[in-house]
């Protein structure tokens, strides 16, 4: 199943659940926002009890750590609200404590939530991905894609994350008071978000406030947009995210993945090509806004498998 | 091994809180089907409002720019059951 397709879901309403598992340690409580059935990789928001505190040691998975509430210490350090990790798997972090409590959104990538007590990285761990910042300072927020088509103005971000391979991100992003969006989007990739303050509100699902979440698989509609008195929140994508907009509020997933790759012949036509002809595996994906519209000419015999 | 996790044992505590998370969120994605399904009066409003909006104010094409759809362009809705979470 992987990970089901939770949108909407408010954490406010639910309480935390203590953190039972082994190497954890007493006072660290969770509230599962979206989980993997298979691989056990999840996002949590954690609240961790003053006093908390947890010896050096490493994850077996890819961990990214927003701190939303408090502080938190790593060794001699003390972290702020907006300070942003993300610790590569293997790679031992320094002893963490937190004197009087905090609230992070805790997420693991690659598999379950573990804890491997030592001050040593695994073998495998790449230490140079490691990367930590402030969000909420010193960094200035930009517009979210330089290449159209483009989100409404009002809508801005700060790239905490970003996979040079995948275009995988993770993001601060806000939307300004009176924000709106007349369209209906969908993306490639994978899109999850919580809300830090604030209540956005959407086409499909109604309004999002402040401890709002989604994980929202590829393909899925959403929007149109809008947003009386501002937002902030946390944003990740699992791949490259670009904006397939349209007016059709009743396409289902299964066309607006189609739709996307007949996008992708028009736009990317040498691409889409090279991916089409090799062993012959030539799919003619549909555009429900162009059915009739078969994108190129070519001169073999086959059926080109349209919908009847 | 790759860039999300090196690959380990699972122990009996971790599959048995697996299992647990996993009947968990089964049950949630179950209620959110239904709290959407019941959203669907509400949802059918806002859906013919911003039909109508998108024939006079305009689509966002890009950014802040509008394109009026025409009454030709609007789509009709499928006879099928109509469904937002997937």
């Amino acid at each position: 199943m992987a990970r089901p397709h939770i949108e909407p879901f408010v954490e406010r309403n639910e309480d935390f659940k203590k953190m039972t598992m082994s190497g954890f340690g007493k006072g660290m409580h969770y509230k599962m926002l979206s989980f993997d059935t298979d691989t056990g990789a999840c996002t949590m928001k954690v609240r961790f009890d003053s006093g908390y505190k947890r010896p050096p040691g490493f994850s077996y998975s890819e961990v990214e750590m927003f701190l939303l509430k408090g502080t938190l210490k790593y060794g001699d350090t003390i972290y702020q609200e907006g300070h942003y990790f993300l610790i590569p798997p293997g790679v031992s972090m320094p002893a963490m404590s937190s004197s009087r409590g905090c609230e992070v959104l805790l997420m693991y990538n690659g598999s379950e939530p573990d804890f491997v007590e030592t001050d040593i990285d695994h073998d495998y761990a790449d230490r140079a991905r490691f990367a930590e910042v402030n969000s909420y300072q010193g960094m200035p927020w930009m517009a979210p894609a330089v290449n159209p088509p483009r989100t409404a103005t009002g809508c801005l971000l700060k790239v905490l994350k970003y996979d040079e391979r995948t275009h995988a991100m993770s993001f601060l992003y806000i939307l300004s008071p009176e924000f709106w969006q007349d369209n209906i989007s969908y993306h490639d990739c994978a899109e999850e978000s919580y809300h830090i303050w604030g209540t956005s509100w959407m086409m499909q699902f109604g309004d999002l406030p402040t401890g709002g979440y989604f994980w929202r698989p590829p393909y899925i509609n959403h929007g149109a947009f809008a947003c009386k008195r501002g937002t902030i929140a946390f944003g990740r994508t699992d791949s490259e995210l670009f904006n397939h907009f349209h007016f059709n509020p009743w396409s289902n997933a299964k066309e607006n993945e189609e739709r996307s790759v007949s996008r992708l012949m028009h736009r990317n036509p040498e691409i889409y090509n090279w991916i089409a002809q090799r062993d012959h595996n030539h799919p003619h994906p549909q555009d429900f806004e162009h059915p009739d519209d078969h994108g190129h000419s070519h001169s073999h015999d086959h059926d080109h498998g349209k919908k009847k | 091994m790759d860039k999300l996790g090196i690959s380990h044992a699972r122990n009996a505590e971790v599959r048995a809180w697996m299992k647990k998370e996993t009947a968990a969120q089964k049950k949630r994605y179950q209620l959110i089907v239904k709290e959407q399904d019941d959203l669907a009066p509400k949802r059918d409003k806002w859906i013919a409002d911003f039909l109508q909006r998108i024939q006079t104010r305009g689509f966002n094409v890009d950014a802040d720019m509008m394109r009026i759809i025409k009454p030709e362009e609007i789509p009709t809705r499928p006879k099928r059951k109509f469904k937002v979470v997937f």
